[in-house]
C-alpha cells in the first residue's frame, strides 16, 4: 500500500508577463532582429533585476523547485493563498501545461476535475453530455454505459435527461456535471475547488463520495481548496505553497497551522509611520489599526468564542469638530454583518484613539473584514478605510465535520433550554 | 513477515512521465486509440450542436452547396459565359464546389482548433490531436453527404440526356479526395499553431481562402487559362486535383501524372509538417492562448 505513485522533482514553471506572446508579430520580429542581427542581448527581458526571485523583469516564476512524493492511497491537500501557484501545480499534474523544469514520474490512471462540467455543451442533452464529459475525463464507452443509470440517479435530474443542459437550472447543471465526475474510477484523482458550487445538501453528498474514494476504495486523492475545513477533514497530508515555493509539507495539522498563521499575520495590523503615507484626507489620517484577539492562551487563534478588540489611532488636523467613527463588518460574500457607530466626539487637533470590543460567541465561523469610516461635521463626504482588517474565525469544536457548516451569519449563544413540562395530564 | 524495502523511493513501475520537453511525434498511436470513443463523441457533438434550433437541421449540408452553385451558375455561366467544355454548368460547378468545400472547411476548421477548444484544453488532458482529428472526420462525413448529392445530380443529368459522360476513370476520385482532405488538414494544423501566437493570421487566412477559391479551376478549366499565367495554375497543388476529379466523372479535361505526383508530394509535406508542428508546439503554446 505504501508504494510511491507520484514523484515530483524540482517542478518549476515560468510565465512571461506583459505583452510578450499576446499575439504581436511585429514585436517578435523586432525582438528577433535585435537579438540575432544586431546582437543586442535581451533588450526586452532583462530590464529589472530585482532581488525578488519570484518576479524578474518580464518573467514570473509561478512555481519554483517544488518536489514531493505521494504514496498510494494517500489524500493530499494543496493549500496556499491566491497566486501561490496551486492551480499551476494542479495543471502540470493534470498534464494540461508543461513544467519549465523538473519531471514528474508516476503510475496509474489520473483523472482531474479542474472545473464543473468539463466538455459540457449547452445545446446538447444531459444524456449526450454525460458521454462527452465522461470520455474527456477518461472513461470509455463501456464504463459509461455500465454506470449510466447510477450517474443519473446520483444527480437526481430524472426526467430532464433528454433536455438540453442550457435549460437546466444552475443547480441541476452542477449536479449532473459532478455526478459524472464522481463515477470516475481513476487510480489518482485530482480535484480543484469544484466543491465550492452547488447546494449544501449536494456538497455533503459529494464530500462523502470523495471520502469513499479515498477511504474505502483506496484511491489517491489530491485536493485543492480554499476551504480549510474541507481540506482538514479530507486530507491526511498537505503541501503549503507560498509564492511558488513549498513553505510546508507533510502531515496536515502542522501544515494547516502554518497556513492559518501566515494568513492571520497579513491583516491583523496596519501601521503607517509618517503622516505622509498614512491614508485619509486633509482632515483625518489613519495612523494604525489593529485587531487583538482577547484570548487567555498565548496562541492567538480566533475561534467563535474569542472576543476581539479593535484599536485604532488617527490624526485629526483641525480644531473643534465633531467626529463619529464607524465600523462595518463584512463576510467574504460581501454581506454586511453589522454597522457599529461610536458616540460623536469633539476632537481637537492631534491624535485620537478608538477602541471597540466584539464579544465572543457572536460571529459564526468564516472569514471577515472590517471597513472603518469617519463622519466629520466639517465635511459632507465620509472618509473610508476599506478592508483595513481581515481575519478568520475558526469553529470552536475541532471535531465538527467540515461539511456541516453552522447556518446563519451570526452564531449567538443565547440561553435556550428544554425542560420536562409540568401539566400535560389532559393529553394522556 | 516479509518486508520489501525499496532502496529508492521511485515508483515501482513508472508508467508515465511529465517532462518539460515536447516531442515532435507527440502521443503514441496507442494512446490515440484509447481515446477513440472521445473522438467519435466529439464528431457527434459538433454535428448535433451545429444544427440545434435550426428549422432544416442537417439539410443545410445539402442546401448550402446547391444554393452556392446556383449563384455561381448565374454569375459565371450566364453573365460571364465561361466555357465548361460542353458539360452542363450546374453539375460542372457542383463537382468543383463539393471538392472545394472539403478543402476549405477542413483548412479553416482545423485552423480554429485552439481558439474553439481553449475552454476544454485548459481544463482537461487528452491527446490534443483528437480535436483536429474530429474536425477531419466531421468534414469527411459532410463531404460524403454532399458527394451523394453530387452523384444524384450527375445521374439525373446523364439520364435526362443532357450530356454523355465517360466514367471509365471514376476510381481516380478516391485518391483525389484523400489528397484534398490531407492538404486541408495538414495546412490547417500548420495554421492552427501559427494562429496561437499571431491571431491576426486568422483574418488573413479567411481572405486567402476566399481568393484561392477563384484561383483554383472550379469555374473554369485549366485549358481556358491564358498561357502567360498558366505557370501560376501549375504551382498551385490544388489545380490538378479539380481537373482530375472532373476527369474521373466527366471524362474531359487534361491531366498529367506529374501534376498528380506534385499534389501528392505537397499533401505529404503539409500533413507531416502539420502534425509535427502541432505536437511540438501545441503543448508549449497552451500557456499563451
Amino acid at each position: 500500500m505504501s508504494d510511491v505513485v507520484i514523484k515530483a522533482e524540482n517542478i518549476s514553471k515560468q510565465f512571461q508577463l506583459g505583452e510578450i506572446g499576446t499575439g504581436s508579430l511585429r514585436q517578435d520580429i523586432n525582438h528577433w532582429w535585435q537579438k540575432n542581427i544586431l546582437k543586442k542581448d535581451n533588450i526586452f527581458y532583462a530590464t529589472d533585476q530585482s532581488e525578488n526571485s519570484h518576479e524578474k523583469g518580464n518573467q514570473f516564476w509561478a512555481l519554483k523547485d517544488v518536489s514531493f512524493e505521494i504514496k498510494e492511497g494517500e489524500t493530499w491537500g494543496i493549500i496556499g493563498r491566491n497566486g501561490s501557484g496551486k492551480s499551476t501545480l494542479l495543471k502540470i499534474l493534470s498534464r494540461i501545461i508543461k513544467p519549465t523544469y523538473g519531471t514528474i514520474k508516476g503510475r496509474g490512471k489520473i483523472s482531474s476535475l479542474l472545473e464543473v462540467g468539463t466538455g459540457f455543451h449547452p445545446e446538447l442533452t444531459g444524456r449526450e453530455n454525460i458521454f462527452i464529459s465522461g470520455h474527456m475525463l477518461g472513461m470509455n464507452k463501456q464504463e459509461i454505459l455500465k454506470k449510466f443509470d447510477e450517474i443519473v440517479d446520483f444527480s437526481g435530474i430524472g426526467a430532464f435527461i433528454d433536455t438540453p443542459v442550457k435549460r437546466y437550472s444552475s443547480g441541476m447543471y452542477v449536479r449532473l456535471a459532478f455526478s459524472v465526475a464522481a463515477h470516475l474510477e481513476p487510480d489518482i484523482l485530482i480535484v480543484d475547488e469544484v466543491l465550492a458550487v452547488g447546494d449544501t445538501e449536494f456538497q455533503k453528498k459529494c464530500i462523502s463520495k470523495l471520502n469513499d474514494a479515498s477511504g474505502k476504495e483506496g484511491r489517491t486523492v489530491i485536493f485543492v481548496s480554499h476551504n480549510v475545513q474541507a481540506i482538514s477533514n479530507l486530507c491526511s497530508n498537505a503541501i503549503l505553497l507560498e509564492k511558488g515555493n513549498v513553505a510546508a509539507i507533510g502531515n496536515i495539522k502542522p501544515v494547516m497551522n502554518s497556513y492559518l498563521g501566515a494568513l492571520q499575520k497579513q491583516r491583523w495590523l496596519q501601521t503607517f509611520n509618517t503622516l505622509k503615507e498614512a491614508p485619509g484626507n486633509e482632515l483625518i489620517r489613519l495612523i494604525y489599526i489593529e485587531l487583538i484577539p482577547q484570548t487567555l492562551t498565548s496562541v492567538s487563534i480566533i475561534n467563535i468564542t474569542t472576543p476581539i478588540k479593535i484599536k485604532f489611532k488617527f490624526h485629526h488636523a483641525v480644531n473643534i469638530a465633531k467626529v463619529t467613527a464607524d465600523l462595518l463588518l463584512f463576510n467574504t460574500s460581501g454581506e454586511c454583518i453589522f454597522d457599529l457607530a461610536s458616540e460623536p466626539f469633539t476632537c481637537n487637533k492631534g491624535f485620537i484613539e478608538g477602541e471597540c470590543i466584539i464579544p465572543g460567541n457572536f460571529l459564526n465561523d468564516g472569514v471577515y473584514y472590517f471597513t472603518l469610516y469617519f463622519a466629520h461635521d466639517a465635511s459632507t463626504e465620509k472618509i473610508y478605510f476599506e478592508e483595513c482588517l481581515l481575519f478568520e474565525v475558526a469553529d470552536f469544536n475541532e471535531n465538527a465535520s467540515g461539511s456541516d457548516k453552522w447556518w446563519g451569519l451570526v452564531r449567538p449563544n443565547f440561553p435556550f433550554t428544554l425542560n420536562a413540562a409540568t401539566n400535560s395530564k389532559s393529553y394522556c | 513477515m516479509l518486508k520489501i524495502i525499496t532502496p529508492t523511493s521511485k515508483p515501482a513501475i513508472v508508467e508515465w512521465e511529465i517532462k518539460p520537453e515536447t516531442t515532435w511525434l507527440g502521443s503514441s498511436l496507442k494512446e490515440l486509440f484509447l481515446y477513440k470513443d472521445l473522438l467519435l463523441r466529439m464528431v457527434r457533438k459538433d454535428f448535433l450542436s451545429s444544427y440545434q434550433q435550426t428549422l432544416l437541421g442537417p439539410l443545410w449540408i445539402i442546401i448550402n452547396p446547391l444554393l452556392t452553385v446556383l449563384t455561381y451558375v448565374l454569375i459565371f455561366s450566364r453573365v460571364l459565359s465561361l466555357s465548361t467544355e460542353g458539360i452542363p454548368a450546374f453539375v460542372f460547378y457542383l463537382s468543383g464546389i463539393t471538392l472545394w468545400n472539403l478543402f476549405s472547411e477542413l483548412l479553416l476548421g482545423t485552423s480554429y482548433v485552439f481558439s474553439q477548444n481553449i475552454d476544454i484544453f485548459s481544463k482537461v488532458y487528452f491527446p490534443r490531436l483528437i480535436a483536429p482529428l474530429s474536425t477531419l472526420l466531421l468534414n469527411l462525413y459532410r463531404f460524403g453527404i454532399q458527394f451523394i448529392i453530387f452523384l444524384i445530380v450527375l445521374i439525373y443529368t446523364y439520364s435526362s440526356g443532357q450530356a454523355v459522360f465517360n466514367i471509365r476513370y471514376v476510381f481516380l476520385a478516391i485518391p483525389i479526395v484523400i489528397i484534398t482532405a490531407g492538404m486541408g488538414f495538414g495546412a490547417g494544423l500548420i495554421f492552427s499553431v501559427i494562429t496561437i501566437k499571431y491571431k491576426d493570421v486568422l483574418n488573413l487566412l479567411n481572405v486567402l481562402v476566399r481568393l484561392l477559391m477563384f484561383v483554383c479551376p472550379i469555374f473554369f478549366t485549366l485549358s481556358a487559362i491564358p498561357e502567360k499565367i498558366k505557370w501560376f495554375a501549375k504551382i498551385n497543388p490544388l489545380s490538378s486535383l479539380f481537373e482530375i476529379f472532373r476527369f474521373a466523372f466527366f471524362g474531359v479535361g487534361q491531366i498529367g501524372i506529374f501534376s498528380f505526383l506534385y499534389s501528392l508530394l505537397c499533401m505529404f509535406f503539409l500533413m507531416i509538417t502539420g502534425i509535427l508542428l502541432f505536437n511540438k508546439w501545441g503543448d508549449k503554446l497552451i500557456d499563451i492562448i
